[in-house]
């Protein structure tokens, strides 16, 4: 699988998720958006991390999506994990 | 320049410390409640300035020249993560005390090496996944390279239970859980409901309880549907369930002022929920061509429950540690500062396995002793203890014995023990009573040759760290009533002449005097009291309670 493949599966969760978690439209999720003004609640960011750590078979701290507080800049992060594998 | 590997259990209960050395073999070992005499010493720094000194002296380190490696049992600091506290199980004011005491450690840990002379220069701090030490710590005295590993506890970095492959003694992380959802958590709460306090260590009450009760199963359905496992990870319910089945618990739940035994019903039925929500785990981390299960966390103290795994749920054995708490991150936390300073990928094994890595007797003490025993009487036996002993337990004498390195882990196993003859049906209300001052419905344990563990138990298997509760053959309890359970189990541990050849010979001379080669072993405390640390410490319960004598490395101490 391609880094860009692999970047887009990952794009394609978060969006899927986010759009669940969140109550709206993925079309409205893009990468600029900030978790917080999505509504995303603290716990629930903390249990997608644990999501992602599952799906992607990589670790996370459970700071780091607060650290990383929108798409693109958590994707940023997950793509550093997965390429230190 | 030598350098050492300092673990440091950093949680805020149970504190302890750990010294592995250039080899990353473990030279000391000691929780902090034994030196201070605190039980579980809450918020204690495991680097204590005295109880440091005494370790570093006790592995030759030293302060001045010496090169220190600091690993605490925690990668992050838990307060610093800004979400709202889980308090559906527990009051969120625990756990915000217990974040507020695990920061300072976290924040203070090996500052102590400064005071005793250790240049910063020669200092630095590693921070370690809490539930990679439990894992490190288990590995350490697995007597296998290839295992699964799994971690079940209170609360750890971002869950309660997590999940390794051990291959060649390589351990890689497979999953972790995430959020609330904990059995260490379900335990503590069906603690205060049986009206005992977890926060006093007092699961081990609701344990000996369930014995006495029968379980309600319309209760038990519905506690059960308080954690979902979903391939092994656990999730509480949502809070509005968990309100629902709290209130259909306090039903059945005592408060602690009221007799005990109102609450047996329900600590067997909590015990029951707990195994089968364990038994789901187990169940879902089982892996083709894997017989061996290392369990580690603080639910790996559950003996009842560690009991029933062998030969079920696609695992041939169980491996526990003799400090699957949080205690035992220390020795997790030194080993795997180890492996990253010297690059070692592997856990290193222990050579022997053995539980003693903490303090020894002071030798001067025993000495002084004999010239201030103020009435007691004092006699050498030197090259014949163990048949001394054994002697007097079968005239009905009840023993403390102190011998050799303490006992690092919760469990007395012959070194800082009370030792009776558990044939005699009157003893166990004798100690509970008179020495450890306990309830009276608290079991016993038994000590009994490995060798021989068949004769006496069910599903016979090795113990060495009295880790395991089996049911007692039906033709032989008859033989040891003190110490067997109201249910008909033991929580045995198992020696060998190789590991415990004073326990052993022990117990060949009990055979020859009483005719049964089984011990009664308990820890040498008084109830609400850390075990014994000191000679002065034996001596004390010796002269305040109903003990009858105390063995102080070669001196057997007696009341008239």
């Amino acid at each position: 699988m391609t880094e860009n493949t692999k970047r887009g599966e990952v794009a394609a969760f978060l969006t899927q998720r986010l759009a669940e978690i969140t109550k709206r439209d993925p079309s409205m999720i893009t990468g600029s958006s900030v978790f917080v003004d999505m509504g995303l609640q603290s716990i629930d960011a903390v249990l997608l991390c644990g999501e992602v750590e599952d799906k992607f078979d990589i670790e996370l701290d459970p700071a780091s999506i607060f650290e990383h507080d929108t798409l693109d800049s958590f994707l940023g992060l997950i793509d550093e994990r997965i390429a230190a594998q | 320049m030598t350098t050492w590997y300092l673990g440091l259990s950093t949680s805020g209960h149970d504190p302890a410390l750990a010294i592995a050395d250039e080899a990353g073999q473990i030279r000391f070992a000691e929780a902090t409640e034994r030196f201070v005499q605190d039980k579980r010493a809450w918020g204690i720094a495991p680097d204590h300035v005295t109880h440091l000194e005494h370790a570093l002296k006790a592995c030759g380190a030293d302060p001045e020249r010496d090169r220190f490696v600091v690993a605490t049992s925690w990668k992050a600091v838990k307060a610093s993560l800004d979400i709202v506290v889980h308090d559906a199980m527990l009051p969120a004011s625990d756990t915000i005390w217990m974040r507020g005491l695990q920061a300072g450690l976290q924040a203070s840990a090996g500052a102590n090496l400064l005071r005793l002379g250790v240049e910063d220069g020669r200092r630095e701090t590693l921070h370690f996944d809490h539930h990679h030490c439990h894992a490190a710590a288990t590995a350490y005295f697995a007597p296998v390279d290839d295992a699964v590993c799994l971690v079940l506890d209170g609360e750890g970095e971002v869950g309660a239970a997590s999940l390794f492959s051990m291959s060649s003694r390589e351990l890689k992380r497979k999953w972790r859980g995430w959020g609330p959802g904990s059995l260490g958590t379900f335990y503590a709460w069906l603690t205060f409901h049986c009206g005992f306090d977890w926060r006093l260590g007092e699961e081990w009450k609701v344990m000996g309880l369930a014995a006495y009760g029968s379980i309600l199963p319309e209760l038990q359905g519905e506690m059960t549907r308080l954690l979902l496992v979903d391939h092994g990870r656990l999730k509480f319910a949502d809070n509005e369930t968990i309100a629902a089945i709290d209130a259909l618990t306090r039903a059945h739940a005592r408060m602690p002022a009221e007799p005990i035994m109102k609450a047996a019903d329900l600590a067997a039925t909590g015990q029951a929920v707990y195994a089968a929500l364990a038994d789901r785990v187990i169940a879902d981390v089982r892996e083709d061509g894997v017989p061996d299960l290392l369990l580690t966390g603080g639910c790996a103290l559950n003996s009842s429950y560690n009991g029933t795994i062998a030969g079920r749920l696609g695992f041939e054995r169980v491996h526990i540690a003799p400090c699957p708490a949080d205690d035992g991150n220390a020795i997790g936390a030194a080993l795997l500062a180890f492996m990253q300073d010297r690059g070692v990928a592997g856990v290193p094994a222990s050579p022997d396995a053995s539980p003693f890595l903490g303090t020894v007797p002071d030798r001067a003490i025993e000495r002084k002793m004999a010239h201030a025993a103020n009435g007691l009487s004092v006699t050498d036996v030197s090259g014949r203890s163990a048949a001394a002993v054994a002697g007097r337990l079968a005239e009905g004498r009840v023993i403390g014995v102190m011998r050799g390195p303490a006992e690092f882990g919760p469990r007395a196993l012959g070194h800082r023990s009370i030792l009776a003859d558990p044939t005699r049906p009157e003893i166990k209300d004798r100690i509970n009573a008179e020495i450890k001052g306990r309830e009276p419905y608290r079991p016993l344990a038994p000590v009994v040759l490995e060798a021989e563990v068949g004769d006496w138990f069910e599903r016979p298997q090795p113990s060495p760290y009295m880790s395991i509760t089996l049911p007692w053959r039906s033709t032989v309890q008859v033989r040891v009533p003190s110490v067997v359970h109201a249910d008909g189990t033991g929580r045995l541990q198992t020696v060998s002449p190789d590991s415990q050849p004073w326990m052993s010979a022990l117990l060949d001379s009990l055979r020859q005097t009483t005719g049964v080669p089984v011990a009664l072993n308990t820890s040498l405390n008084v109830m609400g009291k850390p075990i014994a640390h000191s000679v002065e410490d034996a001596l004390a319960i010796l002269a305040t309670t109903g003990l009858d004598g105390v063995l102080c490395e070669d001196y057997l101490v007696e009341k008239p």
